[in-house]
C-alpha cells in the first residue's frame, strides 16, 4: 500500500546485460521486474553454472524455483570472520533474509545482528559498479591487463609484494594467496584484525610453540571468568560462545546446570552485564589480577610457584580469593578469558587455564579456531616497511587499514591495490580498486574452526562489478579459471582426500556439501601440547596517575570495527548496553560524570597522551563502569556516512541524523596506537576528559533504565517494580523451589467476566526464557529484516518514534559492583483480553481463532488509541512516510509483508506469514502444521534459545511444555489482559534478594 | 408592525419580585428591540474589526497548521510511541466541556425557570455550538488518516460490510459529540426564529429577504407561539440528560482504559462537573466583553454576573472534591500503579502542571466567596479566564502525565507539543471567536422575545409605548 516517490527507471533492456541498478534510480518494482527476467540466472542450490551477466528471459523458468514462493540457499555469513552458517532466504531470484544454519558446527543455528544485518549490505547502492583507476572508473579489461604487466614486471626483478588482507580462512583463498605471492621473489601476506586478537595467538606461541587460537567451549565450562572478554556480544564468535554459554546454563531436564559466571572489567560490557558476578577493574589492573589468580591456582594445584606472592600486589584480593576456589572447584571445567590484547595478561589467562587442566576440556587446540588470525608483529613490521619506502606494491583486500590503522603509511607504498566493496578510507587513496562481490554473491569457502569447513555460494547474480581475491589473483597471474572452477578444483584436490565422509564420486560430495552448506574434513588430534612455563613471569604491576582516566576503545555489536557502518539497520540498532542508537560516546560512570561535572548528552573532549589529536564526544554516563575508565566505541566517524543525514522524515522540525558536513559518530580508532610489543593497544593510558559546555542530545530508546521508580514517587512497598515485570532467584533458591522467584507476585484470578469468546483449536503463543537470554539484540535486527520495520533516523529516535516490533527491555539495579542487569524481550504479547482490542473504533485490530492480536493496516484509521491503553507500549505508529535510505535497499523487502504507510499503527505479529505459510504447506500435505515448523524470526535468530514458539493448546508441544514451567509468568499479568507470551522467570547466581511480600 | 411576545410568565409569578430588576435602565419593550437590533443593523465598530481580524489571523494560522499536518504525517505533533495522545485530545476534551454551559443554561434553567438566564442564553447556546464544532474537529485531525473519518460512522458499505466497534469509547463519542451538535443546533436555531423574525419585520430589501427565509415565514400567531413553546420545552427535555452523557462518554475515552490515572470510575462526573464550570468560566469571559463592546450593560446586569459567579464557586468547589476523591481513591485501591500515576502526576517531572490546575480550578474561584471580588468586574473577568486556564490543564494532566510514566519503566517518555500542535489550538480558538464574532454582528445575541417577559413595567412605560416602529 506504500508509494513510493521516486518514479521507476528501467534500464534500457536490450536482451544482453542485467545490470539493473545503475543509478540509484531503480525502485523495488523495477528491481523485481529485472529479477524476474533474471531469474534463470538465479544460482540455486547445486546449480553447476558461474555467475552469468546475460539475460536469460523466464519462458523457461528454472527447475525448483516458483515466482512466490520461498527458497534457502546454505551459505556461510560474510558479516565478520566467525564464519557462522547461515540459510539464505531467496524469493523471486534474490536473498531477503538470513538465517542460521541449525546444522552448522559451529553456529548450530543462531545468528548474531550483523549477520541478520548483512543482507541489507548487499543492496548497497553505494557498491562499486566498476574498477577504479585513480579514482576514476574503468573497465575490468583496462585493469586486469595493467596489473598483470605491473606485476609481471615484479615477478621477474626483486620487487617487494605486501598483501594486506584481514583474517582469511578459507582454504582456497589461502591457496591462491599462497600460489600469488609464491610467483614472487620478495612476497609476503600480512593478516591483521581490526578487533586484534593478536596477544591471544601470540601467547599460545609463547606457551605452546604454535601460534593458535584455541576453541572455546562455553558449554563445558561450570565456572567461567572473563577478565573484558565481551564473548556473548562482540569478541571473536560471539553466536557460538553464546550458544555454548547458554548450554552451560540450562534448567531442564534432568540435571539443570548453572555455570557460573565472574566478568572483571572496567567498561558495562553485555557480557558484563549477564554475568553472576561482575567485578569493576581498571584494565592496568588485569595482568595484577589474574597474576595472583594463577599464584592461588598454583597453591592449589600443587604446580611449581612461578608466581608465588602475586597475590599480595593484587588489587581486589577478596574477589580473587573466591574465583580462585570457584575454578579450582570446577577444575578441568573452567574456563578463563581475556579480552585484551597484551600477551601478559593472555598468557596468565593460558597459564591459569593450564593450572586447571582446561586444556583438552574447554579448550581445544586440536581443533583450532581460525576466527581471528591477525598477526600485529607482522603488521609492524609492515609498517617499518612502509615507512622505509620498502614496498612496491601493496595490494589491501577485504580490510580498511586506512581507517584502522591511523600509523599505516599506505601512500608509501610504489602502488596500492585495493580490493573492496564498497568506497572506504583506503579506496579514496587507492591507485587500482578492484571491487569485491558481496559474500551473498560470491563463491568462496571459510575455515572458522579446523575441520569446518563452510561453503559460500551465490544467491543471485552479481549485482555490481564485483570479483573475489581468489579470482582477481589467479586473474592477475594469468590464470583465466572462473571463481567456481577454482573453487572447486581446490576442494577436489585438498578437501575432498581429507573429508570425514568423501563418499566415492566428488560431483556427489561438492554437491552435498553445497547443501548443507559445509563440510567436515579430519583433523590431526591427540597432539601434545606442552607449556614452557617459562614463559610465565611475574608481573611489574604499574601505577597510573592519580586522577588520570584510561581509555577503552571497544566494539559495539553490530557495527564492530566499523565495518557496518553503512548498514542503518545496524546504526539504528540501540546498542545493548547503553540502548544508544546512531552515535558513539564516551562512557563514564556515575561517579566520575559527577567529580569532572559532566552529564549525559555534554561534549567533552577527550585528550589522550602523545600528540594525538583530541577527540569531542557527547558524554554517557554508565552505571556499572570503573571509575577510572572512560570507555570508548570504535567504528564511527566513518567515510561516506554523511549519507545517513538524510535519513528519516523531512519536515519543519526535523533535525538532521547528521549534522551538516559530518559523519555518524567519531573516529576512536585514531586512539589505536602500536605498543612497546609492536601489539595494537586498544586502551590509552593518562588520559582526560574535559566539558566544552556544549551538549548533544542522545537518541535513546530508554529513558528510565531502572525497575526501581523515583523514590519520591515510589509508594510504601512498591519502590522496585520486579515482581510484575522481570522477577529472579538465585540458582540455589530455585534448586529449592523453582517458583521462588515468583512469590510475592500479586494473585491472578482464573475467573472472568466473559465466557472464552475466541476459542480456537489452536493457540499461538510464546516463551521467552530470561535465565538464557544475553540481550544480544540478534532477535530485533532479524525481527526488522522479517518484517520491513522501517529506520527512522536519530532524531525520530530522539523523539521516541523508533519502529522496531520487538525491543529489548535492558534494567539495572544498584550500583557500582552491585549493578545487576535484566534483559527483557519485549513485543506484541498477543493478549487473550487484549485492550487494544476493546478501544479501536473501527474495528482495526481484532482476535484471531488462533489466539493472535491481529492489526488490520488497510483498516486501521490512525486513532493510536490501542497504543496509549497497551500496557506494554509495543505499538508502533507511522508517524510519517518512511522511504528506505537507499532506493535499491527496497529490495531487501519481504514480499509477504506489507510495507505500511503513514498514518497506520502496527506492532509484532507473530510472524504471521510464516504461521500462514506453513499452515498452507500442512494442508497441501494433507498433515497437521508439527510442533517447531514454526519459527518467527526472533526464534530463529536466538543463539540462546530463549525463544519458543508454538501452540498452546498442544500439550505435547515444546512452548505449552515451557510455559508451565514453574517459573512461568506473564508481564502484567495481573491486569487480566492474559499475555500469550510467557517468560520464564530469570535465575543466576547473583546476590539473594529479599523477597518483600506483599 | 412589530408583533410582540406573549407574557409567558404564569400566573403565580406575578408577585413583586424581591431581587433587583433583572433588567435595567427602566426599558420599554421597544427600547429591548431597538437596543439589541442595534449592532446587528448599523455598520461594526472598530473594536469588533480588530477583534474580527485577530481571530482570524489565528484561524488562519491553525488552517496552515491542519493543511501542513494533513500532508506530511501526525509526526508533525510532539507524540510518541508512549504518549499518544497530546494537545489535539486536551482541546477536544475543553471544547466540549466548554460547551457544557450553553446546554445547562438553556435547556435546565430554562426547566428550572430561571428567569435570570434569558440575558444570556442565546450566547451561551452559541458559544457551545462554537465549542462543540472546534471540539469536533480535533479527533478529525488527530487521526493518522483523517481521509478515512467516516470510517467511524456505521453505515452501510460493501466491504463485508465492515461494521464499527461498539465497544470502543471511541465509537460512543461519536454519537455522543454527533447527538449533541444536532440537538443543540436545532435548539438554538429554534429558539432564534421569532427574535429573527423581528429582525425581519424592522429590514427591508435583501436583508428582509433573508431574515424571512431564516425566520421560516413567523407569523406570531397564539397558535404559532403555542407550538414554539412545546417545542422548546421537548427541546430542553432532550438536552437536559446531554448536560450529563456527553461528558460521561468523553471521559470514558479514558475511564474504560487499564491507564493508571485513567482507569477510575469517579470519572464522569468528574469530567460533567468539570464541563460545567468550564462552560461558565467560558460564559462569564464572554459576556463581560461582550456587555462592554456590545453596550449590553443594561441586559447583562451585575445580577447576572453574580449568579454566575455563585454556579463558579458552586461547581469549582465540587471539581476541588472529586480532585480529593480521585486521590483518596488511588491511595485506598491499593494498586502500586494507580498510586504511583497519582504520585507523578502531583511530584513527578510534569508536575507543576497538576499545581496550576489545582490553583486555578480549586483555588481560584474561592475568592468569589469575597463580595468585594464578586464586585468587581475586573477580577471576576480575571477568575473566569484562570478557570478557563485550569480547566485546559486539567485534560492535559490527565492525559499526558498518564501516559507518559505507565506500567513498564522502560517505555516511560516526555512529551513537548510541536508548532504545529500549537497552531492547532491557537486555530481552534481563532474559529471558536471567528464564529462568536460572526454570530454577534449577524444574530441578535440576545433574546429580545424572552427579555420581554421578564421586563418589570414601572411607570410612564407599559402596553401603549408599542406603536414605535
Amino acid at each position: 500500500m506504500k508509494k513510493h516517490p521516486r518514479k521507476t527507471v528501467l534500464p534500457p533492456f536490450e536482451g544482453t546485460v542485467l545490470l539493473p541498478f545503475e543509478g540509484t534510480e531503480s525502485s523495488r518494482r523495477g528491481f523485481l521486474q529485472l529479477v524476474g527476467f533474471g531469474i534463470a540466472g538465479a544460482a540455486i542450490s547445486g546449480c553447476s553454472r558461474g555467475p552469468t551477466r546475460h539475460v536469460v528471459p523466464a519462458l523457461v523458468p528454472a527447475e525448483g524455483v516458483v515466482p512466490g514462493r520461498p527458497y534457502w540457499i546454505a551459505t556461510t555469513c560474510g558479516g565478520c570472520e566467525a564464519g557462522c552458517g547461515v540459510l539464505a532466504k531467496c524469493r523471486d531470484g534474490r536473498p531477503i533474509k538470513l538465517e542460521g544454519n541449525p546444522q552448522h558446527p559451529v553456529s548450530s543455528g543462531g545468528l548474531c545482528p550483523a549477520g541478520q544485518a548483512s543482507v541489507l549490505t548487499l543492496y548497497d547502492s553505494r557498491r562499486f559498479e566498476k574498477p577504479l583507476r585513480a579514482g576514476a572508473a574503468v573497465e575490468w579489461e583496462e585493469l586486469d591487463p595493467a596489473l598483470s604487466a605491473a606485476l609481471g614486471a615484479l615477478r621477474s626483478g626483486t620487487g617487494r609484494v605486501r598483501l594486506l588482507t584481514g583474517t582469511t580462512n578459507g582454504p582456497s583463498t589461502r591457496t591462491a594467496i599462497g600460489h600469488f605471492l609464491s610467483s614472487f621473489g620478495d612476497a609476503r601476506h600480512v593478516t591483521y584484525d581490526g578487533l586484534s586478537c593478536a596477544a591471544l595467538l601470540d601467547a599460545h606461541e609463547a606457551a605452546f610453540g604454535r601460534r593458535a587460537l584455541p576453541r572455546m567451549r562455553f558449554e563445558l565450562a561450570r565456572t567461567i571468568v572473563s577478565f573484558d572478554a565481551d564473548f556473548l556480544s562482540t569478541w571473536i564468535s560471539p553466536v557460538e560462545f553464546t550458544r555454548g554459554y547458554s548450554r552451560g546454563r540450562m534448567l531442564e531436564g534432568d540435571t539443570p546446570r548453572m555455570s557460573m559466571h565472574y566478568q572483571l572489567e572496567g567498561r558495562m560490557s553485555l557480557t558484563g552485564s549477564c554475568a553472576d558476578e561482575r567485578v569493576r577493574v581498571a584494565p592496568h589492573e588485569e595482568a595484577s589480577l589474574l597474576a595472583g589468580l594463577c599464584d592461588l591456582l598454583e597453591v592449589r594445584a600443587g604446580a611449581t610457584r612461578r608466581l608465588a606472592g602475586a597475590i599480595e600486589s593484587c588489587p581486589r584480593r577478596d574477589v580473587v580469593e573466591r574465583i580462585a576456589e570457584s575454578l579450582s572447584d570446577s577444575g578441568a571445567d573452567s574456563l578463563v578469558v581475556a579480552g585484551s590484547n597484551d600477551v601478559e595478561v593472555q598468557l596468565y589467562a593460558c597459564y591459569a587455564n593450564h593450572l586447571l587442566g582446561a586444556y583438552g576440556r574447554t579448550l581445544d587446540l586440536d581443533e583450532p579456531s581460525q576466527q581471528r588470525l591477525g598477526d600485529d608483529r607482522a603488521l609492524a613490521a609492515l609498517r617499518d616497511e612502509l615507512a622505509a619506502g620498502a614496498v612496491d606494491v601493496l595490494i589491501v583486500a577485504g580490510a580498511n587499514p586506512a581507517y584502522d590503522l591511523p600509523d599505516l603509511d599506505l601512500a608509501a607504498a610504489g602502488q596500492l591495490i585495493v580490493c573492496a566493496e564498497a568506497p572506504d578510507e583506503t579506496t579514496a587513496i587507492a591507485d587500482w580498486v578492484a571491487p569485491l562481490p558481496h559474500a551473498l554473491e560470491s563463491w568462496g569457502d571459510a575455515e572458522p574452526r579446523a575441520g569446518v569447513l563452510s561453503l559460500t555460494q551465490p544467491t543471485v547474480p552479481p549485482l555490481r562489478a564485483g570479483r573475489t581475491l581468489r579470482a582477481s589473483l589467479a586473474r592477475w597471474s594469468e590464470d583465466g579459471r572462473s571463481e567456481r572452477e577454482l573453487l572447486r578444483e581446490h576442494w577436489r584436490e585438498a578437501v575432498w582426500p581429507s573429508a570425514q565422509d568423501p563418499g566415492t564420486d566428488f560431483d556427489a560430495f561438492f554437491d552435498a556439501a553445497l547443501e548443507r552448506g559445509f563440510a567436515q574434513t579430519r583433523v590431526q588430534s591427540g597432539q601434545a601440547w606442552t607449556l614452557s612455563a617459562d614463559a610465565v613471569r611475574p608481573t611489574q604491576p604499574s601505577a597510573p596517575a592519580a586522577d588520570a582516566l584510561t581509555v577503552v576503545l571497544y566494539p559495539k555489536a553490530g557495527v564492530l570495527d566499523g565495518r557496518h557502518a553503512h548498514n542503518p539497520w545496524l546504526q539504528e540498532l540501540p546498542d545493548p548496553v547503553t540502548k544508544i542508537t546512531w552515535d558513539n560516546y564516551a562512557c563514564i560512570s556515575p561517579v566520575t560524570a559527577e567529580r569532572l561535572d559532566l552529564s549525559e548528552g555534554d561534549i567533552a573532549r577527550l585528550e589522550v597522551e602523545g600528540d594525538l589529536a583530541p577527540l569531542e564526544l557527547p558524554v554517557h554516563v554508565q552505571r556499572g563502569q570503573d571509575d577510572r575508565v572512560v570507555a570508548v566505541a570504535l567504528g564511527y566517524g566513518r567515510l561516506g556516512t554523511d549519507r545517513f543525514a538524510d535519513v528519516g522524515p523531512d519536515w519543519i522540525g526535523a533535525r538532521p541524523t547528521v549534522a551538516a558536513g559530518g559523519v555518524v559518530g567519531v573516529n576512536a580508532a585514531t586512539l589505536v596506537a602500536t605498543t612497546a610489543a609492536g601489539l595494537r593497544g586498544f586502551q590509552a593510558r593518562s588520559a582526560r576528559l574535559t566539558g566544552t559546555g556544549r551538549s548533544s542530545e542522545l537518541a535513546s530508546t530508554q529513558e528510565h533504565h531502572s525497575l526501581e521508580v523515583p523514590a519520591h514517587l515510589a509508594p510504601p512497598g512498591h519502590e522496585v517494580r520486579d515482581k510484575d515485570i522481570a522477577p529472579r532467584a538465585t540458582f540455589e533458591q530455585w534448586q529449592a523451589d523453582p517458583a521462588t522467584a515468583l512469590h510475592g507476585r500479586h494473585h491472578v484470578s482464573g475467573e472472568d467476566l466473559w465466557k472464552e469468546d475466541h476459542a480456537g483449536r489452536v493457540r499461538w503463543g510464546m516463551t521467552i526464557d530470561l535465565a538464557r537470554c544475553t540481550g544480544c539484540s540478534a532477535c530485533v535486527v532479524g525481527c526488522q529484516a522479517e518484517n520491513n520495520v522501517a529506520v527512522v533516523g536519530k532524531d525520530e529516535v530522539r523523539r521516541h518514534r523508533e519502529m522496531s516490533w520487538l525491543r529489548i527491555d535492558r534494567y539495572f539495579q544498584g550500583e557500582g559492583d552491585a549493578v545487576s542487569t535484566v534483559h527483557q524481550p519485549m513485543m506484541c504479547q498477543q493478549c487473550d483480553h487484549a485492550p487494544c482490542e476493546a478501544v479501536c473504533p473501527v474495528l482495526a485490530t481484532v482476535h484471531s481463532s488462533e489466539g493472535l492480536n491481529q492489526q488490520v493496516y488497510n483498516r486501521c484509521v490512525g486513532t493510536r488509541y490501542c497504543a496509549n491503553t497497551c500496557p506494554y507500549k509495543v505499538r508502533r505508529f507511522n508517524w510519517f512516510d518512511y522511504e528506505p535510505i537507499d532506493p535499491l535497499q527496497a529490495a531487501a523487502f519481504n514480499p509477504d509483508v506489507t510495507v505500511r504507510s503513514r498514518g497506520v499503527m502496527e506492532k509484532c505479529s507473530f510472524c504471521v506469514q510464516r504461521i500462514q505459510e506453513a499452515k498452507a504447506e500442512a494442508k497441501r500435505d494433507g498433515r497437521a502444521v508439527r510442533d517447531g515448523e514454526i519459527q518467527p524470526a526472533c526464534q530463529q535468530s536466538c543463539p540462546a534459545d530463549a525463544i519458543t514458539f508454538g501452540d498452546l493448546n498442544d500439550p505435547e508441544s515444546r512452548v505449552a511444555v515451557r510455559a508451565t514451567d514453574a517459573r512461568g509468568y506473564g508481564v502484567l499479568e495481573e491486569l487480566n489482559v492474559r499475555p500469550s507470551v510467557r517468560y520464564l522467570s530469570r535465575v543466576d547466581h547473583g546476590q539473594e534478594e529479599d523477597s518483600h511480600d506483599h | 408592525m412589530t408583533i410582540e411576545a406573549p407574557v409567558l410568565l404564569p400566573a403565580d409569578e406575578a408577585a413583586p419580585p424581591p431581587r433587583p430588576a433583572l433588567i435595567q435602565g427602566d426599558k420599554s419593550p421597544a427600547d429591548v428591540t431597538r437596543d439589541i437590533c442595534k449592532p446587528i443593523e448599523r455598520r461594526a465598530g472598530a473594536l469588533w474589526w480588530a477583534g474580527f481580524l485577530t481571530a482570524l489571523a489565528a484561524l488562519a494560522f491553525g488552517i496552515w497548521s491542519v493543511t501542513y499536518q494533513f500532508m506530511t504525517g501526525i509526526g508533525t505533533w510532539g507524540l510518541n510511541r508512549t504518549v499518544g495522545w497530546g494537545f489535539a485530545i486536551t482541546n477536544f476534551v475543553f471544547w466540549v466541556g466548554i460547551g457544557h454551559a450553553g446546554t445547562l443554561i438553556s435547556a435546565v434553567l430554562l426547566l428550572f425557570r430561571q428567569k435570570w438566564r434569558t440575558s444570556i442564553n442565546r450566547s451561551a447556546e452559541a458559544m457551545t455550538i462554537f465549542a462543540v464544532i472546534c471540539a469536533g474537529l480535533f479527533p478529525l485531525i488527530h487521526m493518522g488518516r483523517p481521509w478515512l473519518a467516516y470510517w467511524v460512522f456505521p453505515y452501510p458499505n460493501f466491504r463485508g460490510p465492515l461494521w464499527v466497534n461498539w465497544r470502543s469509547a471511541l465509537l460512543w463519542d461519536v454519537f455522543a459529540i454527533g447527538t449533541y451538535f444536532t440537538i443543540s443546533l436545532v435548539f438554538w436555531y429554534i429558539g432564534l426564529i421569532p427574535d429573527l423574525a423581528t429582525v425581519r419585520d424592522r429590514a427591508s430589501g435583501l436583508r428582509k429577504k433573508i431574515f424571512g427565509f431564516l425566520s421560516f415565514g413567523w407569523d406570531g400567531s397564539a397558535r404559532t407561539w403555542s407550538r414554539y413553546e412545546m417545542a422548546c420545552m421537548l427541546l430542553a427535555a432532550l438536552a437536559t440528560p446531554l448536560v450529563v452523557s456527553v461528558h460521561s462518554v468523553v471521559s470514558t475515552d479514558f475511564a474504560t482504559s487499564v491507564v493508571p490515572g485513567w482507569h477510575t470510575t469517579v470519572l464522569p462526573p468528574y469530567f460533567v462537573i468539570g464541563a460545567v464550570f468550564s462552560g461558565f468560566g467560558m460564559v462569564l469571559t464572554l459576556m463581560l466583553i461582550a456587555r462592554k463592546v456590545m453596550g449590553l450593560e443594561d441586559y447583562i446586569t451585575r445580577r447576572h454576573i453574580h449568579a454566575m459567579c455563585k454556579v463558579l464557586v458552586f461547581t469549582g468547589s465540587i471539581v476541588g472534591l472529586a480532585y480529593t476523591t480521585e486521590l483518596f481513591v488511588a491511595w485506598y485501591s491499593g494498586s502500586a500503579y494507580e498510586r504511583f500515576a497519582f504520585n507523578n502526576r502531583m511530584f513527578g517531572a510534569a508536575g507543576w502542571a497538576y499545581w496550576i490546575m489545582v490553583a486555578c480550578n480549586v483555588v481560584a474561584p474561592q475568592l468569589l466567596w469575597l463580595r468585594r471580588v464578586r464586585n468587581s468586574l475586573v477580577a471576576i473577568f480575571a477568575i473566569s479566564i484562570v478557570v478557563n486556564i485550569g480547566m485546559w490543564f486539567e485534560r492535559f494532566v490527565i492525559i499526558v502525565t498518564s501516559l507518559q510514566r505507565d506500567y513498564l519503566p522502560s517505555t516511560w517518555a516526555g512529551y513537548a507539543p510541536s508548532l504545529v500542535e500549537c497552531g492547532e489550538m491557537v486555530g481552534s480558538f481563532g474559529l471558536f471567536f471567528t464564529l462568536f464574532l460572526l454570530f454577534c454582528r449577524f444574530f441578535p445575541m440576545i433574546s429580545m422575545f424572552e427579555i420581554k417577559t421578564v421586563l418589570e413595567p414601572t411607570e410612564g412605560h407599559g402596553a401603549d409605548s408599542e406603536g414605535e416602529a
